[in-house]
């Protein structure tokens, strides 16, 4: 830590060491001064609905920068030096900007403000800047969290985006709360280095990496995100394309995520607000499983048809289950599920004075998974302060502070995880041992002794903050200093037990995690902005960062404990531990700069330039470039004239931007890792190529959209279409194992991802009492692989059912296609796909992908009086998804510890029957041959057959919330400013083919090309909530 | 107006192009956990360093996998679990990306990459310090763990791909074939004739480094491979005539704490700190295991009959159906050694090659296979039938070693697989090479019908 600021202070010393004046002074233009006598005007700025103050709006004489800005009263005063008449010009975000023109001073002027509804007139967050979307050349999706949005039962922020912008496909990947999401913004840009975006809360670029250490078997174990309360954020802008990304250089080719979080507004009086909720939560569908006779039957058979087929007289054989009719059936998946209890409470304050504001925000949220026992548990705390110093000077603060416990049980593919250990069991075997003591069947733990004894607790505290300073040197040139960190300090304890049986060897084992995940951002900017002659607007940015990742970790773990009570690794037998650190460092120069003409078109650039230390010596340096044009038709006279739109805006935009993210610190070079030990004694081996020429991954986008608002702004609709081609891939290419080595990290190849994606936002009736809005919005995205060393085979813990093979799409399915059950023998038919008679691995192919060709969100928003009513519709099409439940459970007799899902009850059992499950045995002859009975469950196709493979599209009615305003006759006598009242359900229902629990799953998300695994995952619940919401 | 050229000045100088070269420093970072490969082998210290980093994907791939693929695939050990790549094992149907094969085949070459650099390198290390017997050790050692690696991997595989320089960068690989078995057999034997020239002699205690006698006794598994019976013979007489080994009595002697017993010729050690947890396969959930390797029925009743297992029955513990092997059982400390070679094996190498040679030694043969069979305290075998004999020394190898990496090497040595499993087809009498070497390897050619 100490060594790293001096770092950055040795930077800074050396640059302002330097005394030259430099070509930058041609950029300020001095405006002059005239005197003249002095007239005060007065007056205030009323919203034109509601008749209230409006405070905080700017009101400046037209052409000059003489102004001030409405009190909390709405009144403002203002002297001027010119000569009556004068135009004002009065603007506030989320108001028309409107002018008025002054030819009396003795009046108190009265300006009506109305509410903004031009689409073209909101402004919207850039990198660095907020732009009026007038201007802006990119794709840029900017959301202001309501009310009915943020009222869905979820803990991350991200998952409250799913199916809101369009371009960005968002799924979670598993139902327990405070667990992962994918997120991509226009497809994935990469195979080995990161696919996310780039998170920034209030400037700070915040880390989405796990630092859980329980292994959930291939599924990411924590989604860091949903440490960030979602009630404190004002609004989360998208930046899609290259050049609303190029600003952000290495770090934006995913995309980049800004989130605002509410501060308060100056000459405000203070705003108490409250809010209570309560959910309950519970499972759509469970799990099953054959019963106890029939899986009795099933595995009768499957020996029955074996002696068939090994030619012995089956009538003579001992069948492995006795009496199989009378055999019981024990209900272990009941078990896992409970209704799971939601609990929010939140309390904040947000006001301002003459020259400072503040929000304050307290919260606590609990949240139950469905499946026992995990759990989530968050405690935040925001404080964002603002205050002007001097006229010229202003600071600023965000602190957000947050202590998040989970509950992390194991699960997926180990067969000690809960699920696993209640799904995988024969159904007729008892649950407990005739001595009452848990039992256990093959590899798989009790279920019950897992949900009541295990002991798995991560605490995570983080700390998000950001100290700025801005300073006016002129009006139009501002230079603003920021400093920020991200801190992730997480502690995790896990400890087996003796009735666990991973500590029933063991006498208990405990193991403690810490680590450490800090990120440093120092950001220096220098903006100028300049409206010239009325007509030329230039804007000017110039900014450098320096950028720091740092992490470390430690694990001590012991063995042995004297009673279960104990579960200190101090007290255990035997002991070990390690601790291991890392770090990695960015420095970056960028500009930008955009000049826009009558307010009709805007050109504009940007150039950064990156240094890594992640990439070797030769190749350090990245430069990515952006260009982009914005044409405002809408201010053309012709347009006006015709009288149809009421925005009409083009814009294009061609640009690079670059990637690092998800590639070691040390990658580039030539490494022997030590820890290779023998005899207690340190040994050392190679472990690491060395790759000097490593360096950026590019991403070189082109983006062309429109957007237009028609019928006076109650249709407004946004399209784009992109074409993303990034190459040079930092790639794990597969080298041969005779080297000592599995891969090379190098760049090569290349991904394509194109797509269209639109939205459309509707006011289809705006009465007195009665208001409908509607939001739509679709996006296509294309994903194919343009060029791959060699394919790469992945996923299923080893079974390699993914594949990455060049001219495919990334998370395509690898597999034998079963052409279909032959209805006189029972067996699998296989395509053969090289036609050479045998069944090999050669004829493995690619069935299907995971990614859906199609994602969209549907919004309608009713209010009825006091009523309001937000019905959310996400869906996606066109996805597969595996099912290793079907890979396991319908495993034809082959596995003697694995009960049956009921899928197996289709089986072909006599000739003439139709079906795609074959005939159960486990006959292991001749795999090689086709048609053969070896190949039904075993042989090649053991590893992964087309039958475990459905379509995983769907429809979900995501949320619906109603809430209830309380009129303000109650609110009076309650001393409140308003209150209000919501039911939501999450999850109302699904509309889905796929015969697994939940279509929304990604079991093996802890890599990001297997995508499209259902294993043992906890479905997404159906929750109801009530939330009550007070402001004072 | 001055104050705004002031102003200006500190603006511009804030964003004045940083010197990058001055900041060049900041981007130069290096971890704490590894060393640069080009100073990885440069003075006595790294160079013990490296052959413990060589001996230890040796513990690798023999705790990993190895094991399991000379058990599980014969007829000894079933498969009982949930993970397909041990059902396939057990099914003789083995895909190119079968978890453990690939597992094995890659960390046995990660171990060929160790040996390879330090026989590359230790010779020129410049340290005075390092004397010439140290380095010759070292040496030694590595020729060892290439030679048991090239071993390993051509009992498994067939002929494989020779790497015999350090990989350095992906430019030394191309061009090299995959050599014949004989070619393949004869890199293993130049090389433990090097080690067995290099490696010191042997000293009373030392079992878990290669000494003198673990290079031979590795020569005479080879000639036995190879069916160089006198070779065979000799070589195991070398090491059986070392007072350092001795069949030990009870068996289970051998197998448990504190290990390194005058049983083992070459044994891999394992500590609380270096776990093997290959225990785990074989117990059951109850006693903490996965249980997915079982004792057959018919070896557990082999065990039982004291006319065949002898006190060897106690490598296997429980009754009825859940039997469960124990030969691998330190299950609170996960310590358990790896038993590479042990003197037993090379009493019934020296019958195999007394019975098998041109003129047989039936009473030389019988009385080494009455040797384990004293030990194990089952009656002596006696015989004057060739065949039966053969036979005998086929079924005692096949119960003294019931939880080692044998059965399924010796019958397809001897061509047996077909008649004892019913594999008739041969093709799979050899694992397929890795998937991803097929496919990124252009000088690879996969193994007939996978």
């Amino acid at each position: 830590m100490a060594n790293i600021f001096d770092l950055f202070k040795s930077c800074y010393q050396f640059l302002y060491s330097k005394k030259h004046a430099y070509a930058l002074s041609g950029l300020l233009i001095l405006s002059t001064l005239e005197l003249h006598s002095q007239t005060v005007i007065k007056g205030s700025a009323i919203d034109a609905a509601t008749e209230e103050p409006v405070a905080g709006a700017s009101v400046v004489v037209k052409s000059t920068t003489n102004g001030t800005s409405t009190d909390a009263n709405g009144a403002f005063t203002l002297q001027i030096t010119r000569e009556l008449p004068v135009t004002l010009s009065i603007r506030l975000i989320g108001y028309k900007s409107q002018e008025i023109d002054v030819y009396d001073a003795e009046e108190p002027v009265i300006i009506s403000l109305s509410e903004d509804l031009n689409l073209l007139d909101e402004v919207v967050i850039t990198g660095y800047t907020s732009q009026q979307r007038r201007s802006v050349s990119g794709a840029i999706t900017s959301l202001n969290l309501s009310e009915g949005i943020r009222e869905t039962a979820v803990s991350g922020f991200d998952q409250l985006l799913q199916g809101k912008i369009p371009g960005v496909q968002i799924s979670s990947n598993t139902g327990v709360p405070g667990g992962g999401a994918v997120f991509r913004i226009r497809g994935s840009n990469s195979i080995n280095a990161g696919v996310d975006p780039l998170y920034i809360v209030d400037g700070v670029f915040i880390s989405n990496s796990n630092f859980i250490a329980t292994n959930m078997g291939g599924q990411t174990q924590s989604n860091p995100l949903s440490d960030i309360n979602p009630s404190d954020i004002e609004n989360i802008t998208v930046l899609k394309d290259a050049n609303a990304t190029a600003i952000y250089g290495s770090l934006g080719a995913n995309g980049v995520v800004i989130i605002t979080t509410k501060r308060g507004k100056q000459n405000t009086k203070a705003k108490i607000s409250l809010s209570l909720s309560h959910g309950w939560a519970s499972a759509i569908k469970k799990f099953q499983s054959a019963t106890g006779p029939e899986t009795a039957i099933l595995a009768n058979e499957a020996a029955y048809n074996t002696a068939i087929d090994r030619g012995q007289d089956p009538s003579a054989i001992t069948l492995p289950v006795a009496d199989p009719l009378n055999r019981p059936t024990y209900d272990r998946n009941s078990d896992l599920f409970r209704t799971a209890a939601l609990s929010a409470y939140e309390i904040s304050a947000q006001g301002g004075n003459s020259n400072s504001a503040y929000y304050a925000g307290l919260g606590y949220a609990r949240q139950e998974s469905i499946v026992k026992p995990s759990g989530f548990e968050r405690y935040s705390g925001r404080f964002n302060y603002d205050n002007n110093l001097t006229d010229k000077l202003k600071t600023g603060t965000s602190i957000y502070l947050s202590q998040v416990y989970r509950n992390v049980s194991s699960n997926d593919n180990n067969p000690k995880g809960v699920i696993n250990s209640a799904i995988f069991v024969r159904s007729y075997l008892p649950v407990y041992n005739e001595d009452g003591s848990y039992a256990r069947y093959g590899s798989f733990d009790n279920h019950l002794a897992l949900i009541e004894h295990l002991d798995n607790n991560a605490v995570t505290w983080r700390t998000v903050g950001n100290l700025f300073l801005e300073y006016s040197i002129l009006e139009e040139l501002k230079f603003r200093s920021s400093w920020s960190l991200d801190n992730i300090d997480l502690t995790e304890n896990n400890y087996d037990d003796t009735f666990i049986s991973a500590g029933v060897s063991t006498h208990g084992a405990a193991t403690s995690y810490k680590a450490k995940n800090s990120v440093y951002t120092a950001e220096q900017l220098l903006t100028y902005n300049k409206l010239f002659k009325e007509k030329h607007a230039l804007s000017v940015l110039l900014g450098n960062t320096v950028n720091a990742v740092q992490e470390e970790y430690a694990r001590a773990s012991g063995q042995g404990f004297a009673t279960n009570d104990l579960k200190d690794v101090s007290v255990a037998a035997t002991k070990s531990g390690s601790a291991s650190k890392s770090e990695s460092r960015l420095l970056s120069f960028f500009g930008k700069t955009s000049y826009t003409f009558n307010n009709r078109y805007t050109i504009d650039g940007n150039l950064r330039a990156d240094a890594s230390s992640k990439f070797g010596k030769n190749k350090r340096w990245g430069y990515f470039p952006s260009i982009g044009l914005t044409w405002d038709a809408s201010q053309e006279r012709f347009i006006k004239n015709a009288n149809v739109f009421d925005a009409l805006k083009f814009r294009g935009s061609f640009g690079y931007s670059g990637n690092q993210n998800g590639i070691d610190s040390y990658a580039a070079l030539g490494l022997w890792s030590a820890g290779s030990n023998y005899l207690e004694t340190a040994g050392t081996a190679p472990s690491q190529l060395a790759n000097p020429d490593l360096t950026w991954e590019t991403t070189r986008q082109l983006d062309l959209g429109f957007d237009v608002a028609l019928l006076k702004n109650a249709i407004s609709f946004s399209f784009d279409y992109y074409d993303k081609y990034t190459c040079d891939l930092l790639l794990n290419v597969p080298v041969p194992y005779r080297s000592g080595f599995t891969s090379f990290l190098q760049n090569y190849g290349a991904v394509r991802n194109s797509g269209i994606e639109s939205g459309i936002q509707s006011t289809n009736i705006t009465g007195k009492d009665f208001k409908w809005t509607t939001e739509f919005n679709i996006s296509w995205n294309r994903n194919k692989i343009e060029k791959l060393a060699s394919d790469i085979t992945l996923g299923a813990s080893g079974r390699n059912a993914s594949i990455l093979r060049e001219g495919y799409s990334v998370n395509s399915f690898y597999l034998y296609k079963q052409l279909y059950v032959d209805p006189e023998t029972g067996n699998a038919v296989y395509e053969d796909v090289n036609k050479d008679g045998f069944i090999t691995s050669a004829d493995r192919q690619i069935v299907g992908n995971a990614l859906p060709d199609y994602t969209g969100g549907l919004t309608n928003e009713l209010t009825y009086k006091d009523f309001s009513l937000n019905l959310f519709v996400y869906f996606q099409q066109g996805n597969k998804i595996l099912s290793m439940h079907d890979f396991f459970l319908v495993h034809g007799g082959t596995q003697n510890n694995i009960g049956f899902i009921p899928r197996q009850l289709e089986r072909w059992q006599k000739a003439g029957d139709v079906t795609d499950i074959p005939r159960m045995t486990t006959y292991n002859g001749d795999p090689a041959i086709n048609n053969g009975s070896a190949n039904n469950y075993g042989g090649n196709v053991a590893n992964m057959s087309s039958r475990y493979l459905s379509d995983g599209s769907f429809i979900r009615f995501k949320n619906l919330a109603i809430g209830y305003n309380f009129p303000k006759s109650v609110i009076r006598s309650l001393q409140l400013s308003r209150l209000r009242a919501t039911v939501s359900v999450t999850n109302l229902f699904t509309l889905t083919k796929y015969r697994g629990l939940d279509p929304e799953v990604n079991a093996q998300s802890g890599s990001q090309n297997t995508y499209g695994y259902d294993w043992a995952t906890t479905p997404q619940p159906r929750t109801v909530q009530l939330t009550l919401n007070a402001a004072f | 107006m001055k104050k705004l050229y002031k102003n200006i000045r500190i603006a511009t100088v804030l964003l004045s192009s940083l010197p990058f070269a001055a900041c060049e420093g900041f981007l130069d970072l290096s971890p704490a956990d590894s060393i640069p490969s080009a100073v990885a082998i440069t003075n006595k210290e790294t160079a013990n360093a490296a052959i413990i980093g060589a001996y230890n994907s040796v513990q690798d791939y023999y705790s990993g996998y190895y094991i399991t693929l000379g058990t599980i695939t014969a007829d000894n050990v079933s498969y009982n679990g949930t993970l397909s790549e041990y059902l396939q094992l057990d099914q003789n149907s083995v895909s190119p990306d079968n978890r453990g094969a690939v597992y094995v085949y890659q960390t046995v070459y990660a171990g060929i990459n160790s040996a390879n650099a330090i026989i590359a390198t230790v010779g020129e290390v410049n340290d005075p310090l390092f004397s010439e017997a140290e380095k010759n050790r070292i040496l030694g050692e590595a020729y060892f763990i290439r030679a048991l690696g090239y071993f390993d991997l051509a009992r498994g595989w067939g002929g494989v791909q020779l790497q015999l320089n350090p990989t350095t960068g992906l430019g030394i690989l191309s061009g090299i074939k995959r050599s014949t078995l004989d070619q393949t057999y004869d890199q293993v034997l130049a090389d433990l004739t090097k080690a067995e020239e290099l490696l010191p002699d042997d000293d009373a205690t030392t079992r878990n480094r290669a000494q003198k006698n673990a290079a031979r006794a590795l020569k005479a598994r080879l000639y036995l491979y190879r069916e160089q019976w006198p070779e065979a013979e000799a070589y195991a007489s070398l090491v059986i005539n070392s007072a350092k080994y001795t069949p030990v009595k009870p068996f289970r002697t051998f197998f448990t704490p504190p290990f390194l017993s005058a049983e083992s010729v070459f044994e891999l050690t394992f500590t609380s700190n270096d776990k093997n947890s290959y225990w785990n396969l074989w117990y059951p959930s109850a006693a903490g295991g996965q249980y997915t390797l079982k004792p057959s029925d018919a070896l557990v009743a082999k065990l039982n009959d004291p006319g065949a297992g002898g006190t060897r029955h106690e490598i296997i513990e429980g009754s009825g159906s859940s039997v469960y092997g124990v030969l691998y059982n330190t299950v609170s400390t996960s310590t358990d050694p790896v038993y590479v070679i042990r003197i037993a094996e090379l009493y019934l190498i020296r019958a195999e090659a007394r019975i098998k040679k041109t003129t047989p030694d039936l009473s030389g043969a019988l009385s080494d296979l009455n040797k384990i069979r004293d030990r194990a305290e089952v009656p002596r075998f006696d015989s004057a039938d060739r065949d039966a004999i053969i036979q005998a020394i086929e079924d005692e190898n096949s119960i003294e070693f019931a939880f080692e990496p044998h059965r399924w090497f010796d019958l397809n040595r001897t061509k047996r697989t077909g008649a004892v499993l019913g594999l008739t087809r041969t093709d799979y009498w050899l694992f397929p090479l890795p998937a991803s070497d097929i496919l990124s390897d252009p000088d690879v050619e996969q193994n007939p019908g996978y």
